[in-house]
């Protein structure tokens, strides 16, 4: 261990090269990841490349942040694309979403947008509730979780207004399932993800738990949208500790996060995630995390990708939520909440290093071009790791006493000096985020606490 | 049918009763936000579609037309949706759409909409046709890890209940064969394997917090060995390993009995050969000596240079943790934090707390216990009998 490396900067070696243990077997999965880490060394060890300047570094050998490149680039997502782009026309509410999201992130005003999102959302509605990918599109829940995230992030009355909450509350009651689950769409697909939009959408909504008209199974009757989902997201942690689409799948990152913000969202930290295997979830989420690249893969044996950033770096605020307990106020959090599961260092190299265009926006590895889902989900990585996310107890200084909004988040660098705080530079900082909602918190309090002087007297039907 | 290649809609005298729906871009000034410049074809095919969806027509021209818009953009679910819609109001032979499909699955693997389209066909079935592994094993010939066909594959097996199909089982090794490291292969295994159960029962992969979970021990033993035999090959895929603590946390086997087998990835090298004869003789001839005995294993391992698998020590600090060796538990785990896997250095830094929160718990325990107070019952670490 000890090479000396000539430069001025200092990289930890398992970083700088492959990693220690390597198996002589090759199969299609081991040529992918040796061709993965050939392609990510020369952008982590740049700084020490001599026809680099070293003034694009700092002195942890990470290059800056490109704010304004980004900022353009995802101003540039939102205007007209050309005919090429058909593929994204059932997705334009996460084009919305995701630019206005990682322009949040990168300090900008998002206000600016407020008619426009208005506009361009409003033919969506269905009179039946909820929202399609574009007009004259079925409602789903994807598209109707970007829709009303999207409204949160531009705030105002006129945007909240435009959400028909009645029909969105009948609408989601069709939705739900009798094994607990939800359907992302009428006759659509039943999965992990379903759940979560759906649950993110009654909690900002102050939609009424009780379901429109009850559903009645062969062990029992399920009067609300949280009955059986515990159970339903409990049997899709898998064998390896992680947690998948629906039952029998395979663990992957982003319906991990999804299960985990679901089960949240239902209960406080600290009981939210009983239901799981605990020690199993964690082993298996840790392993997520590769060196040298330093990013998170989805599953096991799979291939880094900067936007599990989010859906794996997502995971960990809330399982440290879970671990150590709410704060009993605002205070400090504790040296043991500063301590990370994970290598905030490797994923901020990563996304620093790997994940930045040079024509602005970020994206999956440095083979692959920048878009928006990716300059999303990696910059609210980098947002996690520049912050700690801490739940404090029913307070009186605390407005809301709605447990998913008793989340809190400190900037690092205000808490530890710079170098404790991580490889990256102070002014690289970005906006913190809700760790359930993802997106301000003060956008999801402003939306709960209008929706809260809404009404929510609408009938109850059995129709047995 | 004429309209089948070249649809002309506006000016077709099929469509002369429709009136289209153009696209509405909202109300107010300024452009739609991430607006798309569509092409004449698919704006006109885009507003008779609006049309017929809103008067719910189901007919052989709002099937053609379905086929039309999934051929200029087949991520548009609504469209799939409505088709399905289509097919069913109007009774149409299955093997004919799964025909059509086939052609469109081919081009665009990546989408998912055609996989539970494929599922919303195949569930009117009674059993599913028998080309259906042969056109699987094809389409993960050419993605072996896409993980909406494989969604698609379990459920086909529990619907179709095919979990101790041989083709299914056959399908599995033959991935496992070409690539040891597919993780969906190893999960579509465990399937196969515990599904059934798992689904009928909600007993969760896990067992553990004191459920007791019957399994059929033989299976457990043949898969135990399978995962054995792979991790042979490649000490350092993770995929075998997961399976094999899947397989233990499942049986409620104790991890101490794959101790022998994990050490021998962190021997010096050549000496692993011999480790099973070491055990066996060990339990006959140094019983009385286990602190010789100790020093015997330590000399066994080298967890400096000899280790051929992370894997296999995240596994024995487990292990050591298990027989109450804690000091040997945080020595693995402050050399895999340095040496081995640095970059999940905090994940095993937390390990090694949880063992001194072990030790303070055995220490409060021991302290009541001089004081005659018995903190626990015996066996009442939570373990639920049933």
């Amino acid at each position: 261990m000890a090479e000396v490396i000539p430069s001025i900067f200092s990289i930890p070696l398992h970083f700088t090269r492959p990693p220690s243990v390597h198996d002589e077997l090759t199969t299609q999965t081991s040529v992918a990841q040796q061709d993965t880490i050939a392609e990510c060394l020369p952008f982590l060890t740049s700084a020490e490349d001599a026809s680099q300047s070293p003034f694009d570094f700092n002195e942890h050998g990470v290059p800056r942040l490109d704010r304004q490149g980004h900022i353009d680039f995802l101003h540039g997502s939102l205007r007209e694309f050309p005919a090429a782009f058909v593929a994204v026309d059932a997705s334009r509410p996460w084009m919305v979403y995701w630019a206005l999201m990682g322009l949040y992130l990168l300090g900008e005003d998002v206000t600016c947008y407020r008619e426009r999102v208005i506009k361009t959302f409003a033919p969506m509605q269905n009179a039946s509730g909820g929202f399609g990918g574009g007009h004259g599109q079925y409602s789903h829940l994807a598209g109707t979780y970007a829709v009303v995230l999207s409204l949160a992030l531009v705030g105002g009355e006129r945007a909240y207004s435009l959400i028909d909450r009645e029909n969105m509350w009948k609408w989601l009651g069709r939705l739900k399932k009798a094994n607990g689950g939800f359907e992302v769409c009428e006759g659509g697909e039943v999965d992990v993800r379903g759940a979560y939009c759906a649950m993110v959408i009654i909690v900002l909504l102050n939609l009424p738990f009780e379901l429109p008209s009850p559903i009645h199974t062969k062990v029992g009757t399920l009067s609300t949208f949280q009955q059986g989902l515990e159970d339903y997201l409990a049997k899709c942690q898998t064998l390896e500790g992680g947690i998948s689409g629906g039952p029998g799948n395979e663990a992957h990152g982003a319906y991990a996060f999804c299960a985990i913000a679901c089960l949240c969202l239902m209960n406080e930290p600290q009981i939210a995630l009983r239901s799981l295997d605990l020690p199993s979830l964690l082993s298996w989420l840790s392993s997520r995390q590769y060196a040298p690249e330093g990013g998170f893969a989805g599953r096991t044996n799979k291939l880094v990708d900067g936007c599990y950033s989010h859906w794996v770096g997502g995971c960990w605020p809330l399982i440290e939520g879970f671990l150590y307990g709410p704060r009993t106020a605002l205070n400090r959090p504790t040296d043991r909440m500063l301590r990370s599961l994970y290598s905030n260092e490797g994923l901020t190299r990563y996304i620093l290093s790997c994940c930045q265009a040079r024509t602005g926006g970020l994206r999956d590895k440095p083979s692959k071009s920048a878009d928006s889902y990716h300059t999303c989900y990696t910059l609210a990585g980098l947002s996690s790791v520049q912050h700690v996310h801490f739940y404090v107890h029913q307070d009186a200084s605390i407005s809301s006493s709605t447990h998913p909004f008793r989340w809190r988040s400190l900037p690092l660098c205000d808490l530890v000096s710079s170098s404790a705080a991580g490889v990256y530079d102070k002014q690289d900082t970005l906006q913190p985020l809700h760790p359930l909602f993802v997106i301000p918190h003060d956008a999801a309090q402003r939306l709960r606490n209008w929706s809260e002087g809404q009404s929510t007297g609408w009938t109850v039907i059995d129709q047995t | 049918m004429a309209y089948n290649h070249h649809p002309s809609y506006s000016d077709n005298p099929l469509w002369s009763d429709i009136t289209p729906i153009p696209l509405d871009e909202g109300p107010g000034p300024g452009p739609a936000l991430a607006s798309i410049a569509y092409s004449p074809r698919y704006s006109t095919a885009m507003s008779y579609l609006r049309a017929v969806m809103a008067s719910n027509e189901y007919s052989e021209r709002a099937l053609s037309l379905t086929g039309d818009v999934i051929s200029m953009n087949p991520a548009h679910y609504t469209v799939w949706l409505y088709r399905a819609k289509i097919i069913r109001e109007m009774g149409k032979e299955i093997h004919e759409e799964l025909a059509w499909l086939e052609g469109v699955s081919r081009k665009s693997l990546k989408n998912y909409q055609i996989w539970h389209h494929r599922q919303t066909l195949m569930s009117s079935l009674p059993s599913p046709p028998a080309t259906e592994a042969e056109f699987l094993t094809k389409i993960l010939s050419l993605d072996s890890k896409n993980y909406h066909v494989w969604t698609y594959r379990q459920w086909l097996v529990s619907h179709f209940n095919l979990f101790d199909s041989p083709t299914e089982l056959a399908a599995v090794e033959t991935l496992l064969r070409e690539d040891v490291r597919n993780n969906s292969a190893w999960n579509h295994r465990w399937f196969l394997c515990f599904g059934k159960d798992e689904l009928e029962s909600g007993q969760r992969a896990k067992g553990g917090g004191g459920v007791v979970v019957v399994v059929d021990e033989d299976l457990v033993d043949r898969e135990v060995a399978f995962a054995q035999d792979k991790i042979l090959l490649a000490p350092q895929n993770q995929s075998p390993w997961n399976y094999l603590r899947g397989l233990y946390r499942k049986a409620g086997r104790s991890l101490a009995d794959l101790r022998s087998f994990a050490e021998q990835f962190a021997a010096t090298q050549g000496g692993h050969d011999d480790d099973d004869d070491d055990d066996d003789d060990n339990d006959d001839e140094h019983e009385a000596a286990p602190v010789e005995r100790e020093r015997e294993r330590e000399q066994e391992l080298d967890l400096e240079e000899g280790v051929r698998s992370s894997h296999a020590l995240d596994l024995l600090a487990d292990i050591y943790a298990a027989i109450g060796e804690r000091e040997k538990a945080r020595k693995v785990l402050e050399v895999l934090g340095r040496r081995w896997d640095p970059v999940r250095k905090g994940y095993w830094d937390y390990k090694a707390g949880l063992l001194l929160d072990d030790e303070d718990e055995d220490e409060e325990k021991k302290e009541e216990e001089e004081k005659g107070i018995k903190a626990v019952p015996e066996g009442g670490q939570g373990v639920a009998v049933a």
